[in-house]
């Protein structure tokens, strides 16, 4: 919540023009496609899943 | 005459007067069909969502070994080869909308669920893998999924349908996501539901089946070819689970923010809801107020987990990006996991991308994972048989993780290279060794490819 409402009120609004590093193919927020496999196995192996955008449970025989 | 003059004079007042009223009007209709016409070139040229077919291609080949494996109670060989390929197509149908479909096979070989069927050649040992038919299996899964943006980009709908099955476990899946976007693209919402429906065609140690319903217990081959040695009035505590469905429901919230034009950060929240056989049958366990029985080296399960039929989990995680300078982007993240199965987990990661030169960059990363036992873990040969819940899968157990990565990839913005018609935009290669303080580890090696359509 703190992060949210600082967030939201304290930042300046980054304009289209200043996001040239923001787009930066390595900055995404989401998981990269590469890292797709590695994440489907620490969902096999590891009881924690979620909040990552890997699987959360169902689809697999797994924990 | 000074009459026909004056006469004159007031047509041609009025000629002039209508030559202003059809300026104005020639000009506002000007202004008007102007403006209409770029709001039309708005509508007709705005930015498609994705310009051209993409194609990806993902591969990995992954391998693990440990002394703990759940197929044999908790002891034995955990060593496992799988090998995955999947092909990603995204297809841009209009400005607005995308479909992508996702089609992959994963192919594994198992010493542990070998030993689902330990004696089908040669002396039984948990710590020797078996030939039997558990040895391997194929899963594949096809995912098709449909987004769509508004005009404004501002909003993205977003579906998508699943099917995976593999000779045990059969998935269909089905789930949906809205997102908005505020704040000039600097702030973005998003909820995401997803439902699986799964079934399990339960696959049990091959020495309790004689012992399920109209079973011929100790008259079965199995127990008059083979000699058990220990106790010899084998008599497991088992039957078989009645229903085999698992259906699983996940809600979640998403939440980003660009902080600074270097800087952006995001939460997510998710929330599942697990019901059905949530145990996995092939997995033994051995009690300690009974006593043990063998065929060889391989001792005979006294039963398989039992799992409670729900639970719940909850997960909330969040990334920080920094663009640190045209070198260097370091990416965290960092995650807090609870259940109630008693399990609480930390995940934090770091990953500093290095660009060597304009087309090659560098990746080496860390993992920090750990995570406390479920209530109902029973580490080997301690669970007793009064328990209602226990499993000796020490994939539920303690323990802390640590993993080291290292990747490289290689991106060419302008496709030079090409294959028939696609170019190719980028590789990625990568290598991650995972260790926990027990006696598990594994390695996988991955590898994206990135095409683009001409």
């Amino acid at each position: 919540m703190a992060f949210i409402t600082t967030s939201l009120f304290s930042c300046a609004v980054v304009k289209e023009y200043e996001k040239v590093n923001i787009n930066d193919p390595d900055m995404t927020l989401s998981e990269k496609k590469a890292d797709r496999n590695v994440t489907t196995a620490h969902s096999y192996r590891e009881a924690a899943v979620g909040a990552n955008g890997g699987k959360t449970g169902g689809g697999c025989g797994c924990n | 005459m000074a009459g026909k003059q004056v006469e004159a004079a007031a047509v041609i007042d009025k000629i002039k007067i209508m030559k202003r009223i059809i300026i104005i009007f020639c000009l506002i209709a000007f202004v008007k069909s102007y403006s209409q016409t770029s709001e039309g070139s708005t509508t007709e040229y705005k930015k498609r969502v994705l310009e051209t077919t993409e194609i990806d291609f993902l591969s990995s080949y992954y391998t693990q070994d440990g002394d703990n494996a759940a197929v044999s109670g908790g002891i034995g060989t955990e060593e496992l080869t799988d090998a995955t390929g999947t092909f990603v197509v995204s297809i841009p149908l209009n400005d607005d909308d995308i479909l992508t479909i996702d089609a992959g096979v994963s192919a594994y070989t198992s010493a542990s669920s070998s030993n689902i069927d330990p004696f089908d050649d040669g002396p039984a040992d948990p710590f020797q893998a078996s030939s039997g038919a558990s040895r391997s299996d194929l899963w594949g899964n096809v995912t098709g999924s449909y987004s769509h943006s508004s005009d404004d980009r501002n909003e993205i709908w977003s579906t998508k349908l699943s099917v995976s099955t593999e000779y045990d476990y059969f998935s269909a899946g089905l789930g949906g996501s809205y997102t908005r976007l505020f704040n000039e693209k600097n702030t973005e919402l998003s909820i995401s539901g997803n439902v699986y429906i799964d079934s399990w065609n339960a696959i049990y140690p091959i020495e309790l089946r004689p012992f399920g319903e109209n079973g011929n217990r100790l008259n079965n081959p199995l127990f008059t070819r083979n000699n058990i040695t220990g106790n010899t009035n084998y008599n497991p505590n088992f039957t078989p689970f009645d229903s085999e469905g698992r259906n699983s429901y996940s809600l979640g919230f998403g939440f980003s923010q660009i902080l600074h034009k270097n800087v952006q950060g995001s939460l997510a929240l998710d929330f599942v809801q697990q019901q059905g056989l949530l145990s996995t049958p092939f997995q033994r366990v051995y009690f300690s107020d009974v006593p043990n029985s063998f065929i060889d080296n391989f001792q005979l399960a006294d039963d398989v987990e039992k799992l409670p039929d729900s639970r719940f989990k909850v997960a909330i995680g969040g990334r920080l990006n920094w663009y640190l300078n045209e070198v260097v982007v370091l990416r965290t993240f960092y995650r807090y996991y609870f259940d109630d199965w008693g399990i609480t987990s930390h995940t934090a990661s770091i990953e500093a991308p290095i660009k060597i030169t304009d087309k090659f960059t560098l990746y080496p990363s860390y993992r920090f994972y750990n995570q406390t036992a479920a209530d109902y873990f029973r580490p080997y040969e301690t669970a007793l048989s009064t328990d209602e819940f226990y499993t000796s899968d020490y994939d539920l157990s303690e323990y802390n993780a640590n993993q080291f990565g290292f990747g490289i990839s290689y991106t060419d913005i302008f496709t030079k290279a090409h294959i028939w018609k696609v170019g190719l935009k980028s590789i990625d290669l990568k290598f991650y060794q995972y260790d926990r303080d027990t006696s598990f580890s594994s390695s996988i090696i991955t590898s994206g490819f990135n095409f683009i359509m001409d």
